[in-house]
Parts: C-alpha cells; sequence; structure tokens
C-alpha cells in the first residue's frame, strides 16, 4: 500500500513534469504497475529524431524491488537485448544494485543516458559492442538505418 | 407474491449480506488504523522531512547510525526483508549501502518528531464529509473519539454493527430503505452515503442560490460553479484579502492590482522554483565535480610527505616523456609550485636536478645551502644531501630519462596507460620548471654578489677621497697660516713682501682648485653609489655599474 502511494505520487509528478525527452502514459488505465514510456532521443545522438516506446514493469514490492525495463520498439544499441524483449541491462536495475530511493524518473534518465553513450564493456549484445568498438562507421550505420525504419 | 414482497426479501437478502460483511470487518477492528502514508496533507512540507523510500513525511523515524541516513521504521524494516540477527534487524543502508543495524542508538530527536506530529492533515474520512484539518499526532485521537464519519458500535437493542459516530444517537439504522428517488434498496445507515455520492436521480436544491443540483454533484457545484459561494480574489496569494461572490468576482477582479499582478508574480515564482531547483542540482553536479577533481588531484600530486619518503623511488619509476622538447617549452606556470609552495612544506628547487649548462655558479650553492632550513627531518636531509651534489643527482636522472627505455619496475607492474602517461607528463614539467627556478636563483644570487662587490668598492673609493679631501684642506689650513704669518712678521719689506704675496696667492688658487675638484670627484663617487644600489634592488646587469665605477675611477 505504502508503495503504491508512492507510485502514484511518482506517476502524478512524472506527468506534470517529465523527465527530459520522455512522454509518460499507463498502459492501462487501471493498472498502475504498466507504464508506457515514448523517449526521444538526444538530438545529438545518433539515434537522433528517434521516438522508442518503453514498457515499464513495476513490481508490487516496489520500491524494494527494481522495476523492469523493456524497449518495445527495436534499437541497434550494445546495451539493449536484439530480441523480442529489448531488455535494457543497466546497473542500476539490477536486483542486488537497486536501491529503494532510487525513483523511475532517475532509471528514466540513465536510460536516456546510456542510450546517447553506449557502454561497449556493459554490453548484452557482444557482437554489437565489439563492431561499435572496432568499426564505430558501420555501427552508426546500421543504428540509424533501424532509426529509420523501426523508430520514425 | 407480489411485487413489494419481493423487493423486501431482496432488502433482507442484501441486508443480511451487509451485515454479516460489516460484522466481519468489526471482528477485525470498526475503524482501521491509520495508514500515515495515505494521509493528505495540508501544510506543504520540507524536503528533507521526506523518507526516500516512502516520499511521504517520515512515520516513526529512525536514523541509522552507522551513516546518519534517516527512514520511517517500517520503510526500513520492509527493505531489510528478514535479515534479523539477535543484536536487532540490520542490513545494508538503502541509500549508501553501508552496513547498519536498528540498535537502541537509533531513535532520532524529538524535535523531528514534533515538527512531523505537528504537520497538518486531512481527516482520513474526508473523502466522506469529514470536513476537519487535524495535526497528524492528533489524527488517531480524531478518528477513535471525533470523528463523526468515524464507526462505532450501534446503540440499538441487541444490534452489534457498526454506525457513524454522527448517526450513533439516531437509534438503530441497521433496517432496509430504498432511496425515495432511484428506489434502490439499502440500510437506512448507508442512504446518506448513496445520496452524497451515488445516487444519480435525487436533486436537491443549492441553499446558496437555489439551483437544482444533483445531490451528488452538491460538493463539486460549492466548490466550482455555485454563484453565491463567496470566494477570495485570485490576487489572495498576494494580499488582496477581499472576498465576493462567484457572480461578483469578474467585476472585482477586474479593478484590483492584486489580480492582475497575481499571474504575473505566480510565474515568476515558478521560474524562481525552476531555477533554484536546477541550481541545486548545477551545485550537487559541482560537489560531484569537484570531489572527482580533488581525487584526481591526490592522483597527480601526492601528498608532499609521501612523496618525500618516495622521491628517490618516483623518480626512478616515472620516466620523462620527452626531454628534449620538455626542456624547450617552459610551463606558463605550473599548479604544484603554488600550493607545495604555499604550504611551507614543499622541496626547496634545488632539491631538483640541474642542467649542467645552467649549473649555479660558484656563489650560488651558498644562496642554496642558506635556504635550506636547518632541522630537516631524516626523509627531507637526504633530498638536502642530494642538493650538494647536482650533477650526479641530474646524471642518473638523464640515464634513466633516456627514451624507448622501459620504467624499472622497483615496485608494483606498469602504470595504466593514461595515467602513466599524465604521471610521466607532470614529473617532467615538474623537473623543466625547477631547473628554470634554479638558473632563476642562480642569477639572482650572481647578481646580489655582484652589487654587493660593487658597493664594497665605491665604499672604499669613498673613505680615500675623503681622507684625501682632509689632506688638501689641512694643505690648504697650513699654506694659509704660513701666508698670514709670513705677512704679519714682514709688513716693513715690501719689495719682498709684494712678490711672495703673490706667489702664495697662487698657491691657495690651486689648492682651492684642487679641493673643489676632489669635491666633484666625490659627489660622482656619491652618485655612483645610489645608482649601484638602484640597481642592486631592481636587479639589472652588471656592466653599466663597472662603467660607471670606472667613470668614478678616471675622475680621480
Ligand atoms: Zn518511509
Ligand atoms: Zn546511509
Ligand atoms: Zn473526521
Ligand atoms: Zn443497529
Ligand atoms: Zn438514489
Ligand atoms: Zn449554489
Ligand atoms: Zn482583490
Amino acid at each position: 500500500m505504502a508503495g503504491n502511494k508512492r507510485l502514484m505520487k511518482e506517476l502524478a509528478e512524472n506527468q506534470s513534469t517529465p523527465p527530459p525527452g520522455c512522454k509518460i502514459s499507463l498502459e492501462n488505465d487501471d493498472d498502475i504497475l504498466l507504464w508506457n514510456v515514448t523517449m526521444t532521443a538526444p538530438s545529438d545522438s545518433i539515434y537522433a529524431g528517434g521516438n522508442f516506446k518503453i514498457l515499464i514493469k513495476i513490481p508490487k514490492e516496489y520500491p524494494f524491488k527494481p522495476p523492469v525495463l523493456n524497449f518495445k520498439t527495436k534499437v541497434y544499441h550494445p546495451n539493449v537485448t536484439n530480441d523480442e524483449n529489448g531488455s535494457m541491462c543497466l546497473g542500476m536495475l539490477r536486483p542486488d544494485e537497486w536501491k529503494p530511493p532510487n525513483k523511475i524518473s532517475d532509471v528514466l534518465k540513465l536510460v536516456r543516458t546510456v542510450l546517447a553513450a553506449p557502454q561497449p564493456d556493459d554490453a548484452v549484445e557482444q557482437g554489437i559492442a565489439d563492431q561499435y568498438k572496432n568499426n564505430r562507421k558501420e555501427f552508426e550505420k546500421v543504428a540509424k538505418d533501424w532509426v529509420n525504419k523501426y523508430a520514425k | 407474491m407480489t411485487l413489494r414482497g419481493m423487493r423486501r426479501l431482496e432488502a433482507r437478502r442484501q441486508m443480511e449480506e451487509s451485515n454479516f460483511l460489516l460484522s466481519k470487518a468489526r471482528s477485525q477492528n470498526l475503524n482501521p488504523p491509520v495508514d500515515f502514508r495515505l494521509l493528505d496533507y495540508v501544510t506543504a512540507y520540507d524536503d528533507n522531512l521526506m523518507c526516500a523510500i516512502c516520499r511521504c513525511p517520515f512515520v516513526d523515524p529512525v536514523v541509522l547510525a552507522e551513516c546518519d541516513h534517516y527512514f520511517c521504521r517500517d520503510c526500513i524494516r520492509q527493505s531489510w526483508g528478514s535479515t534479523y540477527s539477535p543484536s536487532g534487524p540490520r542490513g545494508d543502508c538503502p541509500q549508501c549501502r553501508t552496513p547498519a543495524r536498528l540498535g537502541t542508538r537509533s531513535a532520532t530527536s524529538k524535535i523531528l518528531v514534533n515538527i512531523l506530529d505537528d504537520l497538518l492533515v486531512k481527516c482520513p474520512k474526508h473523502e466522506e464529509g469529514c470536513p476537519v484539518s487535524v495535526k497528524r499526532g492528533e489524527v488517531e485521537d480524531h478518528m477513535n473519539i471525533y470523528c463523526g464519519y468515524a464507526y462505532q458500535e450501534c446503540a440499538g437493542e441487541r444490534c452489534e454493527l457498526p454506525v457513524r459516530r454522527k448517526d450513533a444517537d439516531q437509534g438503530c439504522l441497521h433496517f432496509g430503505v430504498s432511496c425515495f428517488d432511484c428506489h434502490e434498496t439499502m440500510q437506512k445507515s448507508t442512504l446518506e452515503n448513496h445520496w452524497r455520492s451515488e445516487c444519480a436521480v435525487r436533486r436537491v436544491t443549492c441553499p446558496r442560490c437555489n439551483m437544482h443540483v444533483l445531490s451528488k454533484d452538491l460538493d463539486s457545484h460549492n466548490s466550482e460553479t455555485c454563484e453565491a459561494v463567496s470566494i477570495p480574489c485570485p490576487g489572495a496569494s498576494i494580499g488582496c484579502t477581499s472576498r465576493s461572490k462567484r457572480s461578483q468576482a469578474q467585476t472585482h477582479a477586474k479593478s484590483c492590482t492584486f489580480a492582475k499582478l497575481a499571474p504575473v508574480i505566480s510565474s515568476q515564482k515558478s521560474r524562481m522554483d525552476e531555477q533554484e531547483a536546477a541550481q541545486k542540482l548545477l551545485s550537487r553536479k559541482l560537489e560531484v565535480l569537484e570531489t572527482g577533481f580533488g581525487v584526481m588531484q591526490g592522483i597527480l600530486y601526492p601528498k608532499v610527505s609521501v612523496e618525500a619518503d618516495d622521491l628517490a623511488a618516483d623518480e626512478s619509476r616515472i620516466p620523462f616523456l620527452d626531454n628534449s622538447a620538455s626542456e624547450r617549452t617552459l610551463p606558463p606556470h605550473h599548479p604544484r609550485m603554488f600550493s607545495g609552495d604555499s604550504s611551507g612544506n614543499a622541496l626547496s628547487p634545488f632539491d631538483f636536478p640541474v642542467p649542467p649548462t645552467s649549473r649555479p655558479s660558484s656563489a650560488a650553492p651558498g644562496v642554496a645551502r642558506r635556504a635550506s632550513p636547518i632541522g630537516l627531518p631524516p626523509s627531507e636531509s637526504a633530498a638536502a644531501l642530494r642538493q650538494h651534489d647536482p650533477i650526479e643527482a641530474y646524471n642518473t636522472n638523464y640515464d634513466l630519462a633516456s627514451p624507448g627505455l622501459p620504467p624499472p619496475s622497483t615496485s608494483g607492474g606498469p602504470y595504466v596507460s593514461p595515467l602513466h602517461h599524465l604521471l610521466s607528463m607532470h614529473e617532467s614539467l615538474r623537473d623543466e620548471m625547477s631547473r628554470v627556478n634554479s638558473a632563476l636563483q642562480e642569477l639572482d644570487g650572481r647578481h646580489s654578489m655582484q652589487t654587493l662587490n660593487e658597493n664594497l668598492r665605491t665604499r672604499e673609493e669613498i673613505s680615500y677621497l675623503g681622507a684625501q679631501l682632509a689632506g688638501l684642506s689641512r694643505q690648504v689650513h697650513w699654506l694659509t697660516s704660513t701666508q698670514l704669518q709670513r705677512q704679519s712678521r714682514s709688513a716693513t719689506p715690501s719689495a719682498v713682501a709684494g712678490s711672495s704675496s703673490e706667489m702664495a696667492g697662487t698657491s691657495v688658487e690651486a689648492a682651492v682648485n684642487a679641493v673643489s675638484t676632489a669635491a666633484t670627484a666625490l659627489r660622482g663617487a656619491a652618485r655612483m653609489v645610489s645608482v649601484g644600489q638602484g640597481q642592486s634592488s631592481s636587479g639589472s646587469h652588471g656592466p653599466m655599474r663597472r662603467e660607471n665605477s670606472a667613470e668614478g675611477r678616471t675622475k680621480l
């Protein structure tokens, strides 16, 4: 119950003053545990112009357990799994790293930062990470192609 | 069966069902305990009073003695889950991960509890109609004793069902009724609530404006549309105290300066709040950067005391990047020279090797020796010892510095490349700086020695001139006195006297000439000395001074 009240508060805050580049709504009006985020990539990143749909699943135990993030829009990025889940690996979302004081807006800010600046050393897609490190041009080309194909 | 009978039967069935539910609720508690996290706060509260976990003002706050972070007792327990130990719950601080535990030291100060208890909240039953706002510390009392919307046991005979406190004196209301307007069947005790929030048919007359409104909309009618309700001026937030009926509010607002200013001021205020928040963020960022910078500085410029101990090792461990290049380019300034020197604990510039080309002349080591403190700690005296043999230090340095040579690993493995790069760059810059510094010192020493020498010589010359002048004046005196004597003695033999007086006149004239020449020379010398002193203070070159003194000597 305490978590729910906090979640309602956070939702209200995020809707009145959303984190930069994010639009937040509920996936279903009667389910506060499923958030729908549309994230606009920073204009100075290679994903510029892309709008990415992210689904946030919030556990009942929130804030004692971390939310789970899934990219619903395909994105060519070393830190996002290239499957239908589109899971993003973020240190702060790991159960042993998660701190209850973290807010969902903090998570979204971090997601946007990582989107703009991939972390190849923490990659979940090793192939993309290697390409990012060794053949940046090719990586950027594919990433931009994907933005045009999926994220417009 | 008649329609009426069916309705009555249905009503009884419903009544029995709700009675069962209500009695079940009562067996737990007539009024569930107040959940402080669901309260609506009337007073704005400081962010500092907010628990980081539940984002509400603290409820039963505790402080973790290990890291000074505050949480609600429930929040921290829930966060730690089942990690329980005999000495009390323990776990990592949810905010900073310091291992901590809840113990006897975890109670917070009374003043924090008082501040929290004084926050004004709406009655938990405000949605059911209770208009009261109470201090948070008194909300349980309000619920248990005063609130008209809280439940208590029905006063009716053989009835133990809960009833709202305000309805308790109306006798047992636990019988079926049907709404006059929508004909829905319910218990009498819930009828009022039905009218208040559910009934889609019942209309009432607004007591203020006599308008017919839906009963369930009466609240919103009062707060939003009723023309007869008196509302505060839109400028109330900045000082207008006038209240007027909603229908006349527009007229007042048109003439009220406060009302006109209010939107401007509120937008300014929101902008200010925004800026403040941004500034808060920035200052936090700055703080982070500063600590990061401090750490970087710690890496780049290790503590001087440590460095003095490890200096020899450091010098051998860190090779120079490119000595030929760094010798040509001088750094504009060197942070360490300032921070280190001002601390008074720095190495004197002579602790560093000096290139042979600019090695101090014989005067400089003297200066250096004077500059180094007497009671050196062992580590520094080692450095001081080395300073007496700059060539050797320099040579060993250069051997190590020869490019292409891997750093001799006296301790640990090779450096991480960027750090290593920075360190070696820093080291070579520092070395270059110290070389320049020592060259400057040496030049300065040479200058002051020269000035000293010149001054000494000039002083000698002056005293010599003075002695000569004294001799001359003695001579003049003697000449004049003999002349006078001769004049007085041979007053009669005038023939001889004439020629001799002429002679005496010329000799006196010569003496006077000599004295005046000496005086000019003396003046010249004095000027020269003053010039020499000026030069020594301004530290300019020596040749001019030598010229000057030569001039003085030729004048003599
Ligand atoms: Zn809390
Ligand atoms: Zn802490
Ligand atoms: Zn009340
Ligand atoms: Zn009753
Ligand atoms: Zn009704
Ligand atoms: Zn009205
Ligand atoms: Zn006014």
